[in-house]
């Protein structure tokens, strides 16, 4: 508790008094999964961090949980959130702190659990708390529209939604937006876009996309094999800098926090490591 | 489980993490299946989200779904949907806007059991998760595939889905979908051995990564149709060993381990 106390989260947004000492809880879905909600919940979460910003990551994937292997920590995780909803021990026991970064904090799902031992509320008080401590609050939602989604969505103010350019991910993403309180203004980032492949009328464009969706789009996240590396290592690739996913999600962190306020190119940044070696050996990335 | 009684193989797709290729695996066996003589039902268990009728490319043709049926608002048949390529390949979509909690456990293992009765396979693919859907899913099934990447949060949620089937006596095997050979050579990516090895069970099929599926998907044609795909091959191949027939991994299906193999053979 002493550890947090020490140190007040700072206002973000002026002029809302209510607010000013709440940091914004923000839920990462999608409604398809694979699309790449937990890689972009420890990503982005990694770069606010990287920003100085005071971040904690909720794995809400109750009985499916991975946001602590992407991060690395899986062996440190010793109480879950069922834990502290449960009252069987306090949030400062569960809270994991990163590796790298001291701003940034886990709170790991149960594994052995089921979604709907969650309770909405209590769900929400617990998020509320977080918001009383961080700036950002993520939580990584899990796959599906049933009561995980439903647990997930409950403490958020603002939504991201993460989408691949297939037809049945696009699908899945605007049932999702449906089902999101009314008022809530979500914002998209589409992921594994492959440009060579978009502009060989074989993969759909982020405009594609955002003409069935569209929403604020807050950034596009290129295809790189060295994501999957990055995630069985445990290492987010936000913290490479020679990688061209490392750099697309710095810049959503920068917009996030209001620093970017540039227009989001549609055709991602420029090519990484992996897409440069690809294109020596005949162009395959 | 084969031959119980001439009613059908009744099998689920299932994985625990969504986006690992559920659905396109149920579509590609389900119709190389198809292609082999074999009556097939494809059913799309995923209400709310519903995806299959995307990837067969039969969105347009859906009158009635699975959650009206099971509230008996309209027959079994009025509800399939004949795939205009295949003459006995049936699919029953999913509602789009219910909730899985509209179909009960009963209900499902009453509707597929009804559906073995004319078919030789009927092929359940199961939404993302463990929710109540996944139980859903699980309920009309005798036997399960498991559909994995290599990756270590594709296994860990793999992993909690075997230890489910297991508790319900459901036997299984492993389809390990989107390997990369080279990375698992560069010792980047696991390999099928790693996986078969974490989370038991026979290996059906290994498929490797391709960049086309996509938009196979997204045209709603099924890869198997295009008899000269390198997957056609591999997805036939799973298509045998379901009927029972013992065909051999091959280097294409898992390049790691048979070239390290061969490398050590030519080396002795």
């Amino acid at each position: 508790m002493r550890a947090f106390e020490t140190t007040p989260v700072e206002s973000t947004t002026e002029g809302q008094a209510a607010a000013a000492t709440l940091g914004r809880a923000i839920v990462i879905t999608s409604g398809k999964g694979g699309v790449g909600k937990t890689t972009t919940t420890a990503n982005v979460g990694t770069a606010l961090a990287a920003l100085g910003k005071r971040v904690v990551l909720v794995d809400a994937d109750v009985g499916l949980r991975n946001l602590d292997i992407v991060l690395g920590l899986e062996n440190r995780v010793r109480y879950h959130l069922l834990d502290v909803i449960e009252g069987n021990v306090g949030l400062d026991d569960a809270l994991v702190r990163d590796k790298r970064s001291e701003n940034l904090y886990l709170l790991a799902a149960a594994q052995a659990r089921e979604k709907e031992d969650v309770d909405t509320a209590e769900m929400m008080n617990l998020m509320e708390q977080l918001r009383e401590r961080f700036e950002y609050v993520l939580i990584d939602c899990p796959a599906g529209i049933e009561t995980g989604f439903r647990n997930a969505i409950a403490g958020a103010q603002h939504a991201i939604i993460v989408c691949t350019p297939e037809v049945s991910a696009v699908r899945d993403a605007d049932r999702v937006v449906g089902l999101l309180p009314n008022g809530w203004s979500p914002e998209l980032i589409v992921n594994r876009l492959r440009p060579a492949l978009v502009k060989k009328g074989k993969m759909l464009s982020v405009e594609d996309v955002n003409a069935i969706l569209r929403l604020p789009l807050l950034g596009v996240i290129p295809d790189e094999p060295g994501v999957i590396v990055s995630t069985n290592k445990g290492e987010p690739i936000a913290l490479d800098e020679n990688s061209a996913i490392g750099a697309a999600f710095r810049a959503i962190a920068g917009r996030i926090v209001g620093e970017d306020r540039g227009e989001v190119s549609t055709t991602t940044p420029e090519p990484g490591f992996f897409t440069k070696l690809g294109a020596l050996f005949g162009g395959r990335a | 489980m084969s031959g119980q009684g001439g009613g059908a193989r009744r099998i689920v797709i299932t994985s625990g993490k969504g986006g690992v290729g559920k659905t396109t695996t149920t579509a590609n066996v389900g119709a190389a299946l198809a292609m082999r003589g074999h009556k097939v039902v494809l059913v799309d268990t995923d209400i709310g989200l519903r995806n299959l009728d995307l990837v067969m490319g039969v969105e347009k043709r859906i009158v009635f779904d699975l959650v009206e049926v099971v509230e008996g608002r309209c027959q079994l048949r009025q509800a399939l949907i004949r795939d205009k390529r295949f003459e006995s390949l049936q699919m029953l979509p999913a509602a789009q806007t219910r909730e899985k909690t509209a179909v009960s456990e009963e209900q499902m293992d009453k509707l597929i059991g009804d559906l073995a009765k004319t078919a030789d396979f009927v092929l359940i693919d199961c939404p993302a998760g463990i929710e109540h859907g996944f139980r859903n899913a699980i309920a009309g099934a005798r036997e399960a595939i498991v559909v994995t990447t290599p990756e270590v949060s594709a296994i860990r949620d793999a992993d909690r889905v075997v230890g489910k089937l297991r508790d319900r006596g459901t036997p299984f095997q492993l389809i390990v979908n989107r390997i990369r050979p080279e990375m698992v050579k560069s010792g980047e990516m696991m390999s099928v051995e790693d996986v078969s090895e974490i989370l038991g069970g026979v290996i059906l099929g290994v498929i490797p990564e391709d960049e086309e599926v996509i938009d196979t998907t997204n045209r709603g044609e099924p890869l198997v149709l295009d008899e000269a795909h390198r997957l056609a091959a591999i997805y036939g191949k799973i298509a045998r060993r379901l009927e029972g027939e013992v065909v051999p991994l091959t280097d294409l299906e898992a390049p790691s381990f048979f070239s390290r193999l061969f490398a050590l053979w030519k080396a002795g």
